[in-house]
């Protein structure tokens, strides 16, 4: 019988995880349940979203100590207020996602070319490990060097080495202005149009293929961001136009929802790899539908067949072009392999997490196979380095 | 002058560690030959005098001649070298240059330095995917300037960039002036190979920021040499901005200078470089450089901003009008990019300029948050009144990491004084809510200071991670952490590394 419990302060956090003894599934809001591995079924579920709220904001400072069971869009709500936002925009930050959550999935939207992807932008953070030791690395300032940057460790690591309490990141201010330049394009022309849009000054936040056209996003001063639209849309040339506000809008709400697709047959992968593997890579994948790319960046998310022969081809198609798969989105009962090969350095994940989390109490099954169930015994597998 | 040689910790003795301490080795004959199975003699380096020039980084006060140092020549022949090591339980420290000012590249005594200034190839310049493949013993500049004929740069930017490695840089998680708008090493590498301590090669990262798994390449970025070897590292460029403006305004005060910072912030600006200077460092720098410095304004701001033109045009003569507001006394804007090199020069000349004003100077390194700087100047200047030395302040005011030149004479007898003003400092940067170090490392120099940033459970798991990778404590042991021996122990005053004394190298 899985047990639910839901901290709401530091303290509270520390003692569930002492207390409670056997295996714990960390849970935001859920908008990612089905992401990763499979976890497997655990003794308790922690809700971490009971620790929600700013800790501190300065927004001279531009940084903000959050919660991590915060709602990404509520964060974005209270900091529009200073004009100021943290520089990423995952699809599903729409759906509730938490802080945490996103942090914990590595998840990121189209201005991470800009931006990068909350590792980028994360400058501290408060964790409780399995044996309910509190650590913090980093701190409240941008730059910093003091010390091993272990904040990273849980960046991708779906739940599994320690929960996050609280998180520390560093703040943009929010343009005053967003224009986007839409160019029709047929997947086969993305790479070449996306050069362009590079080779030219006008520094776009964002460059994605949806749909039958290259979107290009331009963020920026009142005078500077829209006359930079205008000279994108000169270069591209007569199929290129900047789009009208509320047409813009809705170009970017479908991308973010062909992102956070369900269905009942489909399951969505999310791959990387240079930018001049993508076209070759999607091509491979002939039964993919849904397809957002982003040809700068070389991030794709595709829907597929929720066959596991399917997934298992596409994971290995993006190992051999030297890039990263991992499944996210699947229905409800399927047996889909998550990630594609192991790679060498997952003897470090394993060796990492014997030394955080020796009993693998946290996310059991979230990063298998790469990080393998405990055998009978409860002795967790494969721990050598 | 005084030379304190350090009595280094070796395998895990020295280490406050949990877990068993490994027994001291004796670095003989069988060592040297065990390296010669794997290198030509010739890179096999026994001879004192030999051994003697890898002894200190660029933190000249912390020295220690290693027992021996290899010069591998690729990928497979320092994980060689770091298998030899493992078979004969011996430490060992990587050293790209040695331009570092932490002591994070000081030698152990009984290990080996495993110096990686042959593997100096830039494998890729790939202009389509706007990244460069390089070997870790690159120089930063060369980066840049290879990717200059195709409209491309590497971002960080240490100034002593001409000389530095990109290996060095990812061991530090390396800065620059432009850190600001553009971010640091982690920011920019996308890909790493690494040879762990057992000898064994990994990759970390990929070749996009989409991250299967936790963000290992985050964790290794600026672990200081004590988690592995980086033997080839994968960075992006990007592409060169198509405006920059600078300017190079005088302030009436260092907190008229200070708010116009903080206007500029709030003003929705992110200047690419915003860098401070007050009296004392101008009044040295332009004695050296004649950059066209005001030695008798209290502060002076340059700020520079750069990307495509309609936005850089509209936000300088915004940022303008703010430093007017703020009472600038004078604003100078170079016109060509000489002018603006010149501008530039004044600033990153100050570190050596101010050997024109005192005999000796310890650099500071600590981080505040930035609306807390005039508060840390104030407390800065008192705190030098009381310990009767004069404090020289440049520093990146855009992201509150000050840069405080103790000045000092060791022949007065001054240095046990510098030395505790300069250590006060940096913890009075922790106790403001900032960091020990913004960009030059904690190496053996800032170890001990430590438990003021960090409790004993975060020191606890970083060892924990450190373990993870390396059980023996073999890959630089004795650095970041703080360690009883080295904690009693204190540098020698500091002395100009020999590259900065031939006008190579600047220190930011």
């Amino acid at each position: 019988m899985t047990d639910t419990i839901t901290p709401r302060s530091l303290d509270e956090l520390r003692d569930a995880v002492i207390d409670r003894p056997g295996t714990i599934r960390i849970a935001g809001a859920g908008t990612a349940h089905d992401w990763a591995g499979t976890p497997e079924p655990a003794d308790t579920v922690l809700d971490t979203t009971g620790l929600s709220g700013i800790v501190t904001h300065n927004p001279g400072d531009m940084t903000v100590e959050v919660w991590a069971g915060t709602p990404f869009g509520a964060l974005q709500t209270d900091l529009g207020e200073h004009h100021q936002r943290v520089a990423v925009d995952p699809a599903r930050a729409a759906e509730g996602a938490t802080l945490g959550g996103l942090f914990a999935t590595a998840d990121a939207g189209p201005r991470s070319l800009q931006y990068g992807s909350l590792r980028d932008l994360v400058i501290g953070a408060t964790i409780v490990l399995a044996d309910g030791t509190v650590a913090r690395s980093g701190g409240h300032v941008i730059k910093n060097v003091a010390g091993y940057d272990l904040t990273k460790l849980l960046h991708g690591a779906q739940g599994t080495l320690g929960v996050l309490a609280r998180l520390v990141l560093r703040l943009h201010p929010t343009p005053q202005v967003t224009a986007t330049v839409a160019a029709s394009c047929e997947r086969s022309a993305m790479a070449g149009l996306a050069r362009r849009v590079a080779d030219s000054p006008v520094e776009p936040t964002a460059v994605e293929w949806h749909a039958g056209r290259l979107l290009s996003l331009l963020e920026g001063s009142e005078s500077g961001a829209e006359a930079r639209a205008r000279r994108l849309a000169e270069i591209l040339g007569s199929d290129a136009a900047v789009l009208a506000p509320d047409d813009a809008t809705q170009a970017w709400e479908a991308h973010a929802a062909a992102v956070r697709a369900r269905s009942d047959d489909r399951a969505v992968f999310r791959f990387g790899v240079t930018p001049s593997e993508l076209p070759r890579v999607l091509d491979a994948l002939e039964s993919a539908t849904g397809v957002t790319a982003s040809p700068r960046t070389g991030v794709a998310t595709v829907a597929l067949p929720a066959d596991a022969d399917v997934v298992a081809t596409a994971h290995r198609r993006v190992a051999e072009a030297g890039g990263t798969s991992t499944l996210r989105q699947r229905p409800a009962g399927a047996a889909l392999p998550a990630f594609g090969p192991a790679p060498a350095s997952a003897t470090v994940l394993r060796a990492v997490a014997a030394s955080l989390d020796p009993d693998q109490r946290f996310g059991r099954g979230r990063l298998a196979p790469w990080l393998p169930l405990p055998d009978q015994t409860g002795q967790p597998t494969g721990v050598s380095a | 002058m005084p030379e304190r040689t350090m009595e280094a910790p070796h395998g895990g003795t020295g280490n406050d560690a949990p877990g068993a301490a490994t027994p001291p080795v004796a670095v003989g004959p069988e060592l040297a030959r065990a390296f010669r199975d794997v290198l030509p003699a010739d890179l096999v380096i026994t001879d004192e005098v030999g051994r003697r020039s890898y002894e200190c980084d660029g933190l000249t006060g912390f020295r220690q001649i290693p027992a021996l140092v290899v010069l591998p020549r690729d990928a497979d022949e320092v994980a060689a070298c770091v298998r030899v090591c493992a078979r004969h339980g011996v430490p060992f420290v990587a050293r790209g240059a040695g331009t570092g000012l932490s002591g994070g590249a000081m030698p152990v005594a009984d290990g080996v330095v495993i110096s990686l200034q042959k593997l100096r190839r830039i494998l890729e310049i790939d202009v389509e995917n706007r990244r460069a493949v390089l070997e870790p013993g690159v120089y930063n500049l060369e980066i840049s300037k290879a990717a200059a004929p195709y409209g491309l740069y590497y971002a960080p930017d240490p100034s002593s960039q001409q000389v530095c490695t990109i290996g060095g840089n990812v061991a530090e998680n390396s800065g620059g002036a432009h850190c600001l708008k553009y971010g640091f090493t982690t920011n920019h590498v996308l890909e790493m190979e690494v040879v762990l301590a057992d000898g064994s090669v990994v990759t970390l990262g990929g070749p996009t920021g989409e991250q299967a798994g936790p963000d290992l390449r985050g964790l290794f970025i600026g672990s200081e040499g004590t988690l592995g070897i980086c033997t080839k590292v994968t960075v992006r460029l990007l592409q060169t901005p198509e405006t920059v403006r600078t300017v190079l305004a005088d302030f009436p005060s260092i907190e008229a200078a200070g708010d116009t910072v903080g206007d500029i912030v709030d003003a929705a600006i992110i200047p690419a470089a915003v860098e401070m200077m007050d009296s004392l460092s101008m009044e040295a720098s332009e004695a050296a450089t004649g950059a066209g410095l005001t030695v008798d304004a209290p502060a002076a701001l340059i700020i520079e901003l750069d990307g495509p033109a309609d936005e850089v045009e509209a936000e300088f003569s915004h940022l303008t009008a703010i430093c007017e507001r703020h009472g600038a006394t004078r604003m100078h804007v170079p016109a060509e990019a000489e002018e603006r090199q010149k501008v530039w020069k004044g600033r990153k000349a100050a570190f050596a300029a101010v050997g024109r004003i005192s005999p000796d100077y310890i650099v500071q390194d600590g981080v505040v948050p930035r609306t807390r700087l005039a508060e840390v100047l104030t407390r800065i200047a008192e705190m030098g009144r009381d310990a009767g030395l004069r404090v020289a302040n440049v520093f990146h005011a855009g992201d509150g990491n000050l840069h405080p030149l103790v000045l000092y004479s060791e022949a007065a007898g001054e240095h046990d004084a510098a030395e505790k003003l300069s250590t006060d400092i940096a913890e009075l940067c922790v106790e403001l809510g900032g960091s020990l170090s913004g960009e030059h490392g904690i190496g053996t120099d800032k170890a001990c200071s430590m438990p003021r940033m960090f409790s004993s459970d975060d020191l606890a798991v970083m060892h924990r991670v450190r373990h993870a990778f390396d059980p023996d404590d073999r890959c630089n042991p004795g650095k970041v952490f703080p360690t009883p021996r080295l904690c009693g122990e204190r540098p020698g005053p500091y002395r100009p590394h020999p590259l900065e004394e031939a006008g190579v190298i600047e220190r930011l």
